[in-house]
C-alpha cells in the first residue's frame, strides 16, 4: 500500500434541509454554510487554498448555475476553482486527490442545488441513454423500482424487511435536527403506505428537500491547528458502472463491491463491518439492502450502526446527500453527533453515489485517528 | 505537481457544425479511440476516466457521462465529470494530470465533447430567466463590450480583429481536423455583417460538434510509449467573482493570476521568449490581443500591434493557435482540451502540417463564464 | 417478420422536445428589489466592510466576503461604461435592431447594470455618456424588470448625494 498524506476533514455546516427553501437562491443559502464552516474551523477566507463545488444544471434549470456559486465562496482575490456536475463527496475526493499530489493543503469543498425549483422526476428522466432509456420515461424512482424487484427476487427478501429497514432509519433520523423528516413511523405503519412504483411505497422513497453543504478538508499540520477532535481520511476509491439497466445485475452492486474493496484495502481494514457506523446514500430501502450486500454489512445488526443520521430517507437534498454523509461521519467522530452520537466511536465507513441503481458508488473509511505515520 | 506526468496519446474527431454520422457516443468514441491508438494502448491500460463538457442543455441530455460510461470505457473505473463553463476541456485535462501527479493512478484518459448541432446553443447558452431583462443573444453580447473597451484603451485600429481571423483560417486550412478552413481577407471579414458591434459575423467562432481526448501518464510509463511525450511542466485553474467593483474584464485578474503560477512552476521569465507557441482561446477575434496582453506575452496595449505586425502569424516569432483556435473550431466543451492538446502535439513535434518549426515549449489555455474561468498548462518537450 | 435487411430510409434522428417546469426563488432581497421598481426606486444592498454598494442587491460581497446587510437606494441616472450594438434579435424580447446594449454604472452604485439604450442614434452612443432611466407610466408598473423600460440620454442632472438611506 502507498505511503499516503494524512488528510482531514476540519469542518462541516450545513442548513437544515427543507421541502422549499422561499427566502434564499441556492447560492444565498450556499453562502450561509460556507460562512459557519469557516466559523467552526475558525478560519479565514484566505486560510483556504482550494475551493471545489458540486451541483448540476438541469436540477438548477439554468446553464452555468454554478458561477454565482463563485460570489458565494468569496471568490476574490481569483482563487484555485473547480466545479464538478457530481454530487459534493466527489468533490470532496478530489479536493483530498490534490493534496495527495501536493498541489494543496486546504480546501473548501461545497454543495448546493434547489431541488424544489424543478421536477427531479423529469430531470432523473433526462439523465437515461436518450436513444433507448429516455423515451421509455423511466425515471430514477422508477428504476429503482426495477432494482428492487430484481434484488426481492433473487434474496427472497419481502416487503415487510423493506419497511423494517425504512422504519430504522426514521427511527435513528428523528435525533437530528438538520433532517427534513423527523418523524418516527413503524415498520408496520411505513408498509401501509401506498406504492408510488411497485415495489416501492410512499414511506421508502426520499423526500425532495434542498439545503447547501460546505465541508473543509485539511491536511496533517494544518488540520489540527484547526480542528481539536479532526477527522482522517484512511481510505477512499470511486468506480462507476455502465448505465444500461439491462447491462447489469441490478440486484448486485458490483461497482460498491469494488469501490469499498479498495477502500478498505487503503485503510488497512479486512472488512466493512470493522467499522462503527456506516453512513450509506442509498435513497431506499432496497437499495441499501443492495448496497449492505455488496459491502458485506448486515442491515438489520447492531453494530455497525447503519445511519445513525436516518440517512436519505430522512433528508436527500440532490449534490449534497453524498456530502452529507462524509459531514455526518464527521460529527459522529468528532463528537459533534448531539443526541444521535454513536457511543465510542472510532472508525466509519461513508458511502455516497451518483446515477440510476447505484451507477457510480464512492467509498470513504474516516477514523479518529491518523491512518499514516 | 508531486511527480512528472506526460501526454502520451492525443486524439480527436473532426469537426464540423453536424456530425450526423454519429450520436452523441459515437462522437465521443471517435476522438477515444484515436487517443488510445496514438499511444499504442488499449481500455484495459487505463486507470481512471475524466470528462468534461459545457452545459448539458446543449444536447439534452442531463449528467451524460453517465450514460457515455460504456463509449469511454469507464466501467468499473473511477470517473469524475468537470463542468468550468467554456475553460471546461482545459480544466478537465488538469484535472486528469492531478491524477496522475497523485502517484494513485498511472494512466488517466481525458475526454472532452459537445455535439451542439443536436440541440439549441443559442437556447440553452441564454435561455429566458426570470428576474432579468432579456438583453443580448449569446455569448457575443456579453464580450462586446469588452472588446470595445479593450479597442478605446488601447486605441488598436479597426483591422485588427478582422487581420486576426486571416491568420486564424490561414492555419485552420493546415489542419484537417479543423471545421472552417477557407482562407478569408481583411476586406472579405470587413464586408461581413455586423453581430455586436465591434463584433462581426466573419470575426465570430463557428458552433461544431467534436471531441478531443488525450492520455496522460506518470514518467515511467510514458517513457515506454510508442513516443516522444509531452511533459506537463506546470497547469493551474484559477476563477474570479462576477461582482466585484471595478473588476477588469478586459485583462481579468484571475487570468493574470493563473499565468503568472503557471509560468513560476515551469520556470519561465519571460513568456514571449521563451515559449514557442501558444494556444489560446479566442471565440472572437479582438481576445487575442487581449490575451497576449493578460497572459503577459506583450505590456498594456502592445497586444495588437504584435498581430499588426505578423508576430503571431504562422511562421512569425511567437505562432499563436496555429491550429486555427476557436476561430476555426468550437465544440464548446471540447475547445479548451483542443487548446491543451495542440499545445501537446506541438511539443510532441507531431502537429503535421501546423507544426511549428523546433517548438519546444508551448502553452495552452482556455477560460470561461464571464471571462471568470481560467484554465492553463505549459507542456515541455524535455522532462 | 424478417430484420434482416436495413431498411431504406434509416432514422437519422430520434426528435425529442424537452419540456422541464421550474418555480424559481427570487430570494428575499431580490423580491425587494422587484418591489421597488414598482415605486420607481432602484435598490442595491451595501457591504458592511467595505460599504461598496451592488446593484441589484447580493447577500455578500465576493471580495470581502462580508455581509451585505444594509439596503439602500441608488440614482436611477449614471454613465455608460461600455457598450455593443446589437445587430441581431434576442428571444423572448421584441427590439428594433440595430439597438445599444451598455454597462451603465447607476450614481451611488459600485457595480454597473446591464442596460437597453434608447431615445438615440447608435453612433452617438459613446462611453462615460449620461443615461437615465425611462420608465413605465405610474399605475402599469408591476414590480419586475421590465418596469424600467430603458435607458436614454440624461436630460436632468442627477440631485443629491447617493446612494440615500431607503
Amino acid at each position: 500500500m502507498p505511503q499516503l498524506r494524512n488528510v482531514a476533514i476540519v469542518a462541516f455546516a450545513q442548513l437544515p434541509v427543507v421541502a422549499r427553501d422561499e427566502h434564499r437562491t441556492a447560492t444565498e443559502m450556499l453562502y450561509l454554510a460556507v460562512r459557519q464552516a469557516l466559523e467552526q474551523c475558525q478560519a479565514r477566507r484566505d486560510d483556504i487554498d482550494y475551493q471545489i463545488a458540486g451541483s448540476t444544471d438541469y436540477m438548477d434549470g439554468r446553464p452555468f448555475g454554478f458561477v454565482t456559486a463563485l460570489e458565494s465562496l468569496g471568490s476574490w482575490p481569483p482563487r484555485q476553482d473547480l466545479h464538478l456536475e457530481m454530487d459534493g463527496t466527489f468533490c470532496a475526493y478530489y479536493a483530498w486527490l490534490r493534496m495527495q499530489a501536493g498541489d494543496c493543503e486546504t480546501a473548501l469543498v461545497v454543495a448546493h442545488g434547489k431541488v424544489s425549483e424543478g421536477d427531479p422526476r423529469r430531470v432523473t428522466n433526462l439523465q437515461m441513454d436518450p436513444y433507448y432509456h429516455a423515451p421509455l420515461g423511466i425515471d430514477a424512482i422508477a428504476s429503482s423500482a426495477l432494482q428492487a424487484s430484481m434484488y426481492m427476487a433473487r434474496t427472497g427478501v419481502g416487503d415487510h424487511e423493506l419497511a423494517r429497514v425504512a422504519a430504522r432509519n426514521r427511527a435513528h433520523g428523528a435525533r437530528n435536527p438538520d433532517n427534513q423528516v423527523r418523524a418516527v413511523a413503524t415498520a408496520e405503519e411505513l408498509q401501509s403506505t401506498p406504492f408510488v412504483v411497485e415495489p416501492l411505497r410512499q414511506g421508502y422513497l426520499a423526500p425532495v428537500g434542498e439545503t447547501a453543504t460546505c465541508l473543509i478538508l485539511a491536511v496533517e499540520g494544518k488540520a489540527e491547528r484547526m480542528c481539536d477532535r479532526p477527522v482522517w481520511i484512511h481510505g477512499v476509491d470511486h468506480r462507476s458502472e455502465l448505465q444500461t439497466l439491462g447491462a447489469r445485475d441490478l440486484s448486485r452492486s458490483a461497482g460498491a463491491r469494488l469501490a469499498s474493496e479498495r477502500a478498505l484495502a487503503l485503510a488497512g481494514l479486512d472488512r466493512a463491518d470493522q467499522v462503527d457506523l456506516a453512513e450509506l446514500a442509498a435513497t431506499n430501502p432496497a437499495e441499501e439492502m443492495v448496497l449492505c450486500d455488496a459491502l458485506g454489512l448486515d442491515p438489520f445488526a447492531s453494530r455497525p450502526v447503519l445511519n445513525p443520521s436516518g440517512g436519505p430517507l430522512c433528508a436527500d437534498p440532490v449534490m449534497s446527500t453524498g456530502l452529507i454523509r462524509l459531514g455526518e461521519a464527521f460529527r459522529q467522530l468528532a463528537g459533534r453527533a448531539g443526541e444521535r452520537t454513536v457511543s465510542g466511536a472510532e472508525m466509519a465507513l461513508v458511502h455516497g453515489q451518483q446515477g440510476h441503481c447505484l451507477q457510480t458508488n464512492i467509498v470513504w473509511i474516516c477514523g479518529t485517528r491518523r491512518r499514516w505515520s | 505537481m508531486k511527480r512528472p506526468v506526460a501526454v502520451v496519446g492525443v486524439g480527436q474527431t473532426h469537426h464540423a457544425s453536424r456530425r450526423s454520422d454519429v450520436s452523441i457516443a459515437g462522437l465521443v468514441r471517435e476522438a477515444v479511440d484515436r487517443a488510445l491508438l496514438d499511444a499504442g494502448l488499449e481500455h484495459k491500460d487505463i486507470d481512471a476516466v475524466i470528462i468534461g463538457k459545457a452545459p448539458d442543455m446543449l444536447e439534452g441530455v442531463a449528467q451524460p457521462e453517465q450514460y457515455l460510461v460504456g463509449a469511454v470505457g469507464a466501467h468499473m473505473k473511477p470517473m469524475l465529470r468537470v463542468h468550468t463553463a467554456g475553460s471546461v476541456g482545459a480544466s478537465t485535462a488538469i484535472t486528469a494530470a492531478t491524477h496522475v501527479a497523485s502517484g494513485l493512478y498511472n494512466r488517466v484518459l481525458t475526454v472532452a465533447f459537445e455535439k451542439q448541432s443536436e440541440g439549441n446553443t443559442m437556447w440553452a447558452l441564454s435561455p429566458n430567466l426570470p428576474f432579468t431583462a432579456p438583453l443580448v443573444a449569446g455569448a457575443g453580447g456579453y464580450f462586446a463590450p469588452y472588446c470595445r473597451e479593450y479597442i478605446a484603451r488601447t486605441k488598436a485600429p479597426l483591422h485588427i480583429g478582422p487581420l486576426t481571423m486571416v491568420y486564424a483560417r490561414e492555419n485552420g486550412a493546415r489542419n484537417e481536423y479543423a471545421h472552417l478552413r477557407e482562407p478569408v481577407t481583411v476586406e472579405q471579414v470587413m464586408e461581413t455583417p455586423m453581430l455586436w458591434d465591434p463584433i462581426r459575423f466573419g470575426e465570430t467562432c463557428p458552433a461544431s460538434d467534436g471531441a478531443a481526448a488525450m492520455i496522460l501518464a506518470c514518467e515511467e510509463l510514458a517513457k515506454k510509449g510508442p513516443r516522444r511525450p509531452a511533459w506537463i511542466k506546470a497547469a493551474y485553474t484559477f476563477a474570479e467573482a462576477m461582482w466585484v467593483p471595478n473588476r477588469d474584464q478586459v485583462s481579468p485578474k484571475a487570468g493574470q493570476i493563473c499565468a503568472g503560477k503557471v509560468y513560476e512552476a515551469a520556470g519561465i521569465t519571460d513568456p514571449w521568449k521563451e515559449i514557442d507557441t501558444a494556444e489560446l482561446y479566442v471565440p472572437f477575434s479582438w481576445f487575442q490581443a487581449m490575451w497576449l496582453e493578460n497572459l503577459g506575452f506583450c505590456a498594456e496595449g502592445e497586444g495588437w500591434k504584435a498581430i499588426d505586425r505578423g508576430d503571431t502569424r504562422f511562421g512569425g516569432r511567437l505562432p499563436i493557435d496555429p491550429s486555427g483556435g476557436v476561430l476555426c473550431t468550437n465544440p464548446i466543451g471540447a475547445s479548451g482540451m483542443l487548446r491543451l492538446a495542440e499545445a501537446a502535439l506541438q511539443v510532441m513535434g507531431r502537429a503535421g502540417s501546423h507544426q511549428v518549426e523546433g517548438a519546444k515549449t508551448a502553452l495552452g489555455h482556455a477560460y470561461g463564464g464571464g471571462a471568470q474561468y481560467f484554465a492553463m498548462w505549459v507542456v515541455s518537450s524535455e522532462l | 417478420m424478417k430484420c434482416s435487411a436495413p431498411p431504406e430510409t434509416p432514422v437519422k434522428y430520434v426528435e425529442a422536445v424537452v419540456w422541464l417546469p421550474y418555480h424559481y426563488v427570487a430570494g428575499d432581497y431580490r423580491a425587494v428589489y422587484l418591489r421597488a421598481l414598482k415605486d420607481k426606486k432602484i435598490l442595491g444592498s451595501r457591504c458592511d466592510v467595505t460599504k461598496k454598494v451592488f446593484v441589484p442587491p447580493v447577500i455578500n460581497s465576493p471580495e470581502s466576503f462580508a455581509p451585505c446587510s444594509e439596503l439602500v437606494q441608488v440614482s436611477d441616472q449614471g454613465r455608460i461604461t461600455t457598450f455593443c450594438i446589437v445587430n441581431i434579435p434576442v428571444i423572448g424580447r421584441n427590439l428594433e435592431l440595430p439597438y445599444v446594449a451598455a454597462s451603465v454604472l447607476l450614481d451611488g452604485a459600485d457595480i454597473p447594470i446591464f442596460a437597453l439604450i434608447q431615445e438615440c442614434r447608435t453612433e452617438d452612443v459613446h462611453m462615460g455618456m449620461r443615461v437615465e432611466a425611462v420608465w413605465k407610466p405610474d399605475g402599469q408598473r408591476q414590480g419586475d424588470h421590465e418596469d424600467i423600460l430603458y435607458f436614454r440620454p440624461s436630460q436632468s442632472s442627477s440631485s443629491g448625494e447617493w446612494p440615500r438611506p431607503i
